[in-house]
């Protein structure tokens, strides 16, 4: 299997911009990667040149500017990159100091990216918070197949609609509203505060949607805090709904060589597991002695013979840098 | 001093083992050589480590494994590797083709589990040779048990030693009393190299939640944090030892590795610094280069353990 290209550039500043209390927009000019970058998927900034804070920070697509090869009227059209950022520790804070003209060092595109559940016609997105960011890119992606999709469409197959459910603490934690609209999508919002719309959590929408509704043909895509994702993995579950979830990850290297960004993720079929040379070739490890987990003594106690009902779940770990970040929630254990 | 050169040679011998340059990539930050065949020409490298290997496969710990730290990071890892059948299977055809001398990392629960990999990649084209991990902080089996005192590190390699006849280099833990015994102990036991230091057991602690921030609660530190301790292990192992010293810890920029080679090192490894830069390797073995030429050294062995201290001061405690 050949690896993914990944580049390392020294990418332009273009715009950076305060856009709530804590969240910033930084816009780089790197046609490079901007041409393969694909929603859900990251890069690695390398923040400062100093020793401390030492590694460099992982950030999903806002936006995606890829290269155009006539009209290049606006800058971006080059080819650029836009991430949001939320200030939350030392190496954010360090890049709210950076300034429009400055290069910084862009390791990617890296990861695997969202990708279209076939045959689904409505596609949900539901984000919490900063992790509503990665979810405008996706959303813009999937207006452009869908504009595309009368001449013809291999991905998008008969996605005829785009439901944005996002939510936040308060009106100014939630980006990408205006970006939404402008996309001709009318985004359901729920703040903790009451500040904005629904008052309650951006899952309370997708319950309501789900059993008024009924979207019997709908995928979800998802990122925000992990106790949202988990809970719309539960909901997703209960009405038998494709979904898939990014996942926020400490990382150190990227490209899946520390294995410090692991995932705990379902195993359901032990000899699926071994044999799927994928998996192996990606180096998901399997480990046949720490297999027989919590999961299936919990079924004992239920009284459940395990190997008739339910396959016990086993768990391995993958890389979110790697087989990730976006996963099917399902695939994860949530803990 | 020898006569100015132009194209001083960067090639050095690791007893019998010959490379092109003395930057090797270190084992646990290199995966398996492709992670980042992508981005960087592997074959410009002096040699690669791979991530440590184990004859079954190994899950890993329990995440968060990592937690960045004042001029370092922690990791506990807890050696997740793809185990033996897999890796000669579908890493190492890759490997054979990167054109770098590979070394692969070694490390077992028992004795025997140790004498026998090493067996077995003995059998095997296009290994370079073994780098045995008897350090690893993170796991209770196969970790630091051996490396922590003389009679266990002689007692494991020389086992390994009568299993193969294969370059052997020994990777020493810095969480030790008295490095040179350790390092004596290896010479001792018929290795080929000693290369030092491993991470250093540390600990961070989240104070909101009062919990250790790594799963495995403690890790091994890495990075500019601990360049300092690993010179001074460097150079005290490299004045009892008469095989080469691989120099390791903390090494970022060709600065970092000229003053281990000066502490006595014959070649260093780059480990942390390629997460953060993957041209960190190939900027170290530019920058080694240009220090050569300006200073007229012919090649690279005439720095090595080239460290002046006057007398009467700085012995080795």
């Amino acid at each position: 299997m050949k690896p993914k290209p990944i580049k390392e550039v020294k990418a332009r500043i273009q715009q950076h911009r305060r856009v709530g209390v804590d969240y910033f927009r930084l816009r780089l000019l790197c046609p490079e990667i901007a041409r393969l970058a694909q929603p859900g998927q990251f890069v690695m900034l390398r923040v400062s040149d100093s020793s401390d804070p030492l590694l460099r920070r992982p950030f999903s697509f806002f936006r995606i500017f890829p290269p155009q090869t006539k009209k290049r009227k606006r800058p971006e059209d080059e080819g650029a990159l836009e991430i949001c950022y939320q200030v939350v520790g030392r190496g954010t804070s360090r890049m709210t100091q950076l300034r429009e003209g400055e290069r910084l060092d862009v390791l990617g595109p890296l990861g695997k990216g969202f990708w279209p559940e076939e045959g689904r016609s409505l596609a949900i997105l539901i984000g919490g918070g900063i992790g509503v960011a990665p979810l405008v890119a996706w959303a813009e992606q999937l207006r452009r197949e869908q504009g595309k999709k009368k001449r013809f469409s291999k991905t998008s197959g008969n996605l005829k609609e785009v439901l944005v459910l996002i939510g936040g603490k308060s009106r100014d934690k939630i980006p990408g509203i205006r970006e939404f609209m402008r996309m001709g999508l009318e985004p359901q919002i729920a703040t903790e505060d009451g500040s904005l719309g629904f008052q309650g959590l951006a899952t309370d929408l997708l319950e309501r949607e789900l059993v008024t509704q009924g979207h019997k043909s709908a995928a979800l895509y998802s990122c925000g805090p992990l106790p949202m994702l988990a809970r719309v993995a539960q909901i997703t579950d209960q009405f038998d709904l494709p979904c898939q979830v990014l996942l926020e990850s400490r990382m150190a290297c990227g490209v899946g060589a520390c294995l410090g960004c692991a995932v705990k993720v379902r195993d359901r079929t032990l000899r699926g597991a071994l044999e799927d040379e994928d998996a192996r070739a990606q180096g998901a490890a399997v480990h046949l002695e720490d297999r027989c987990g919590e999961e299936m003594a919990g079924s004992w106690r239920e009284g459940l013979a395990p190997i008739i009902a339910e396959p016990p779940a086993f768990f391995r770990y993958v890389r979110a840098c790697k087989e990730g970040p976006v996963f099917e929630a399902r695939d994860i254990l949530w803990e | 001093m020898s006569p100015k050169t132009d194209n001083p040679s960067l090639q050095v011998n690791l007893g019998s083992l010959k490379l092109k340059n003395p930057v090797i990539a270190a084992s646990g930050t290199f995966g398996y050589g492709e992670e980042y065949s992508g981005i960087i020409p592997l074959e410009a490298l002096g040699g690669i480590v791979t991530k440590g290997l184990s004859l079954e496969p190994r899950q890993g710990n329990p995440p968060p494994r990592l937690a960045e730290t004042p001029a370092g990071m922690l990791n506990a890892i807890g050696l997740e590797n793809v185990g033996l059948e897999i890796f000669l299977q579908e890493k190492l055809p890759f490997l054979r083709k990167a054109r770098c001398p590979v070394l692969v990392n070694i490390f077992g629960s028992t004795v025997e589990e140790y004498a026998e990999l090493a067996k077995r990649l003995s059998a095997v084209d296009g290994i370079a040779g073994l780098e045995v991990n008897i350090s690893c902080p993170n796991v209770k089996a196969g970790g630091a048990i051996f490396a922590a005192e003389p009679k266990t590190v002689y007692k494991v390699i020389s086992k390994i030693r009568r299993a193969t006849s294969s370059f052997l280099m020994v990777k020493l833990s810095p969480n030790v009393a008295d490095i040179g015994k350790i390092a004596l102990a290896a010479e001792e036991a018929g290795a080929d190299a000693v290369s030092l230091i491993n991470t250093l057991t540390g600990l961070a602690i989240d104070v909101q939640t009062r919990t250790p921030v790594l799963g495995n609660v403690t890790g091994g530190l890495s990075g500019p944090a601990i360049k300092p301790i690993g010179l001074r292990m460097v150079w005290q192992a490299a004045q009892v030892v008469r095989i080469p010293v691989v120099g390791i810890g903390g090494i970022v920029t060709a600065k970092d590795a000229l003053e281990y080679l000066i502490a006595g090192a014959t070649a260093i490894q780059v480990g942390t610094a390629h997460f953060i830069d993957p041209r960190a390797g190939l900027k170290i073995i530019d920058g080694i280069q240009r220090y050569l030429q300006a200073n007229n050294f012919p090649d690279v062995a005439s720095l090595v353990g080239s460290l002046k201290i006057k007398k009467d001061t700085g012995q080795p405690t």
